[in-house]
């Protein structure tokens, strides 16, 4: 059982519907970098814990620690303990800016970990100076493929594969797929770096489609536009055809399409690919969307499922989270989490005892791509890359939330962000999970 | 968002306006000779005796020093900020040219407790008063010390447009003063007000084109015109102030938006508009009662603080800049003889920067928002007139003084990072001028240092769903917004260091600030520079 949550950006479309309507070789290696001891590395994450989003991703820091807790337990890194500071930004750009700010100057971190969000982040990166201060920007939770530019953004590592991989291998898929191949097609997607980063990966594949896509402002999606758009598509198409309907939107966002769906009884009239953000299945049936609806739904994902606890990682972090989050429900966010902390210790080993910013950069650049994660895409960093993982797989929900993987088995693909290159088929396979989970790279 | 929420924190906008902006300075109270009588006061229980010494220079400028009986031998020279250039009855607003000796009485009082003697000048014309500012504080500097041959170091501060002032005295007269403290220091008349202009520039465009703007008749009319720009502005600010509080998410146009016939029709709401207009001119989204970091507890937590709150601290901070923008850009325009505004060229979609993706979604979106202002504002489009200076009027305007970053004695900057009149980009520019100073040999290195001020992380409180509106800003936002300990703790440093001729350390600056949790120093620390140097 496999499902398709991933971390990148919440929309604040939710409660406005309840609401009714370096360069990193120019900088020395320095013994002196803030955050580190002989016995403790000092990390730091902002992420809503409050507000709205904190519905969906309130569980990450807390994950995070937990993970960092059991390696503590455990000797920590090179004998120092690592300390994560957590900071509530509320998926708001001005409290964003604000925390990492704090976690720079005043809890003076050694570098910032698991960021979530792509506005947050945006402004965040700027405001704490994090380039100019060269505080490492490990495994940023958005899937805007302008963080992978080294120039703008050079202490920024990306974990997520990017909207526009997305956009390209689900052309992939409808392309591929015999039943989908024919019909007309049509993408409701958010009007930002998302929407627009998914365009991109379209016009990239060469996928047309049947219309405009329909974008929408996140925070602006009402029932009625909703209902409005699905409408307007409806009478557009012919009746005996049954569309493929793209959403590329947060959860939220997507749960209103669907319900919207329902109201005009047109769920079974599309087929529909909701992505890996939006068919988050747990959260479209939390917002009260009919588990009749999500069952056929197209989504997608990178990690293996986070109740299959026959996965060697998954079973590893359950063993984890229930002694060191105790009370903590696991699930893909959870798993996102220690996944990306574990990436985190590895890092911290591969820099060597000698640990400076610097060196941490260095050494994701040049052994990042081999440490062992839940991923089954390959990590991709490099001297000249800073993508994280680069490939989907895809499945279909049933109606207890479940994604089955299209034709019974997993099958992933990786491309880029870039190019018009295809998407080709992995041959990638992950490595193991260190023994009890504790890297020793 | 239920009607009534946002009620109690947009009323009163437009006297507020009116009054907050010039209230920096304080009036306090001087011919060619000096005339001094003996005064005292009590200070924390301790009763001070000092000279007051009071004259005009031979400018006409009022000019006080006051001289403690038990001096320490620096003086601190003080240079107030910008003031109304006229009376103007009829908005209530007085004229002033009393000097100033400090940036408020209780600093003053301290300062003169502790052994300071104080100086400053109230200049013989107000407005952007810079030059003349230079010359009266040049001529304070000369009184004081031939009354008072003790006097040992000088310290040269001011605060806003004084700051400015005080800066290009230390940069025109090298060895005037032993340090130099430019408090909330206001950038070069261009850059600052490109930035108000634009912001009224915008007004226009978007919400009422009979605005004049720029570009004022002479005489008696041309305050007229003034008047009723200001009277249209006030109304456009009160009606956005309404229909934020009764439709917070799609508020209407004012029906004077008669260029913006498209925005309307596309169902773009007023308040990305002038959510737009802030961020192109370089409006903090921060103000006195909006932080956009908070939302009522509940459902409406993450969007009020994501799509309202910056637009409502947008109107705050607007109503004020552009108030003074107008009575400065008057003032200005006078001075240069006509129009020196001019924004045919300007790409106002670039400006955005990355605020265009931070802001997105208050921007009702990329493909919606932000291409359906691009295109209402492009230079091309009739519908949003360009504006062109007279290039006479501009030519002189373009005289008047750049800061050049021209740094010889140590000089400690304070400055806050949500201040909406004086933003942190003009002390980023002094910064950067420094640098390019002291690569080209004009400057020696290490006497700049500048404390950052910034805002609590939230401060924005609601009573239920509703936002309350402060009378007060707190520290870290609004126009030279610092406390008393703030000041002192600046006026300490910089007295240290015109003793001994060397910036403090980081370890000093550290220690001075350390209780203030406001405060803070990163010497990678950037701010933006205002848009127009951007």
């Amino acid at each position: 059982m496999i499902r398709n949550t991933r971390m990148k950006r919440i929309s604040f479309v939710s409660t406005v519907v309840v609401a009714g309507a370096m360069l990193l070789s120019t900088v020395p290696a320095n013994a002196a970098d803030p955050g580190v001891t002989a016995t403790e590395i000092k990390l730091g994450i902002t992420s809503p814990k409050t507000g709205t989003v904190a519905l969906s991703y309130g569980k990450l820091p807390g994950a995070m620690k937990a993970y960092f807790d059991y390696i503590n337990a455990n000797g920590g890194v090179n004998g120092r303990k690592i300390t994560l500071v957590s900071r509530d930004d509320k998926y708001l750009p001005q409290q964003a800016a604000t925390q990492t700010r704090n976690l720079v100057l005043s809890d003076k971190v050694f570098a910032i970990v698991g960021a979530l969000g792509t506005a947050t982040h945006t402004k965040a990166y700027v405001a704490a100076q994090l380039a100019k201060n060269n505080v490492p920007d490990l495994f940023v939770n958005t899937g805007f493929s302008g963080f992978d530019d080294k120039t703008k953004y050079p202490t920024t590592f990306l974990v997520l594969p990017s909207y526009a991989m997305e956009a390209k291998i689900i052309s992939k898929l409808i392309a591929d797929t015999p039943t989908l191949k024919p019909m007309p097609s049509f993408l409701i997607a958010q009007d930002d770096e998302f929407g627009k980063d998914g365009v991109k990966g379209f016009a990239l594949a060469g996928h047309k489609f049947s219309d405009t896509p329909i974008l929408y402002p996140a925070g602006s999606l009402s029932a009625a536009i909703a209902e409005g758009a699905l409408a307007k598509i409806n009478a557009a198409v012919p009746s005996y055809a049954k569309p493929v309907m793209v959403l590329m939107g947060t959860t939220d966002s997507t749960a209103l399409i669907l319900k919207a769906a329902e109201k005009l009884s047109l769920t079974s009239k599309f087929t529909w690919i909701a992505g890996s953000v939006g068919g988050d299945a747990n959260t479209l049936l939390a917002l009260g969307v009919k588990a009749a609806t999500i069952d056929g739904i197209y989504a997608a994902s990178f990690f293996p499922d986070a109740k299959d606890t026959t996965d060697q990682y998954v079973s590893q972090f359950m063993k984890i989270n229930e002694k060191y989050n105790k009370g903590v429900t696991f699930d893909n966010v959870v798993l996102q989490a220690m996944n990306s902390a574990m990436l985190t210790v590895q890092a911290l080993r591969a820099a060597g005892k000698n640990l400076t910013r610097a060196g941490l950069m260095k050494a994701i650049e040049d052994k990042g791509s081999t440490f062992a994660s839940a991923g089954l895409a390959p990590l991709n960093y490099s001297a000249t890359s800073r993508v994280g993982y680069n490939g989907y797989w895809f499945g279909q929900l049933n109606a207890t939330g479940e994604l089955k993987p299209v034709g019974g088995k997993v099958t992933l693909y990786t491309t880029d962000s870039a190019t018009a290159t295809a998407p080709v088929l992995s041959t990638y396979t992950r490595k193991p999970i260190p023994k009890n989970g504790i890297p020793t790279n | 968002m239920k009607t009534s929420t946002l009620k109690k924190s947009l009323v009163a906008i437009t006297t507020a306006a009116l009054v907050s902006v010039f209230a920096v300075a304080i009036p306090s109270s001087a011919s060619a000779a000096t005339t001094c009588v003996k005064d005292k006061l009590t200070v924390k229980g301790k009763v001070v005796s000092f000279q007051k010494c009071t004259g005009t220079d031979d400018r006409g400028s009022k000019y006080e020093i006051r001289m403690p009986a038990k001096f320490n031998g620096t003086m601190m020279l003080y240079s107030h900020g910008i003031r109304y250039p006229f009376a103007l009855p009829a908005l209530g607003l007085t004229y002033n040219d009393a000097p100033d000796i400090a940036p408020s009485t209780e600093v003053g009082e301290q300062l003169l407790a502790q052994g300071f003697a104080l100086a400053g000048a109230g200049v013989e014309v107000q407005g952007w008063n810079l030059t003349e500012q230079v010359y009266a504080t040049l001529n304070v500097n000369l009184a004081a010390r031939m009354q008072f041959p003790a006097i040992d170091k000088v310290v040269a501060w001011g605060q806003s447009l004084g700051a400015l002032s005080t800066q290009a005295l230390a940069e025109q007269y090298p060895g005037i003063a032993d340090a130099v403290g430019p408090l909330c220091l206001a950038e070069s008349a261009s850059a600052e007000l490109t930035g108000f202009l634009d912001f009224i520039w915008g007004l226009k465009t978007f919400f009422d084109p009979t605005i004049k703007g720029s570009g004022y008749s002479s005489g008696a009319e041309g305050l007229k015109e003034l008047q009723t720009d200001i009277g249209k502005a006030v109304a456009i600010f009160t009606f956005l102030s309404n229909e934020f509080t009764v439709n917070p998410l799609t508020p209407g146009w004012p029906t004077t938006a008669t260029s913006a016939t498209a925005l309307i029709s596309a169902g773009l709401p007023s308040r990305s508009a002038l959510l737009m207009i802030g961020l192109m001119s370089g409006i903090s989204t921060q103000s006195k009662s909006f932080d956009s970091s908070s939302g009522p507890v509940g459902p409406l937590e993450t969007a009020f603080g994501g799509l309202l709150s910056p637009v409502l601290a947008v109107l705050e901070n607007g109503s004020e800049a552009a108030v003074l923008g107008f009575i400065a850009n008057y003032d200005l325009e006078v001075r240069a003889g006509g129009r020196f505004y001019d924004n045919t060229n300007t790409d106002y979609v670039a400006r955005l920067g990355a605020d265009a993706e931070i802001f997105t979604s208050a921007l009702s979106g990329a493909s919606k928002g932000l291409a359906g202002f691009g295109a209402f504002l492009n230079k091309l489009n009739p519908g949003a007139p360009r504006v062109k200076a007279d290039p006479g009027a501009l030519a002189k305007h373009n005289q008047l003084y750049q800061l050049q970053g021209k740094i010889t004695v140590p000089t400690v900057t304070i400055t806050a990072l949500a201040d909406h009149i004086t933003p942190p980009g003009a002390t980023q520019y002094l910064v950067d001028q420094y640098a390019s100073s002291v690569s080209n040999g004009d400057s020696t290195k290490g006497l700049l240092v500048n404390i950052w001020n910034k805002p609590p992380d939230e401060y924005t409180t609601f009573t239920g769903q509703a936002p309350d509106k402060r009378t007060v800003a707190v520290n870290g936002v609004g126009h030279c917004n610092f406390t008393t300990s703030q000041y002192m703790a600046v006026a300490k440093l910089l007295a240290a260091s015109a003793k001994s001729g060397k910036a403090p350390t980081a370890k000093t600056v550290s220690a001075a600030i350390k209780n203030d949790s406001n405060l803070f120093v990163d010497p990678n620390y950037r701010a933006p520079l205002l848009k127009y140097r951007q």
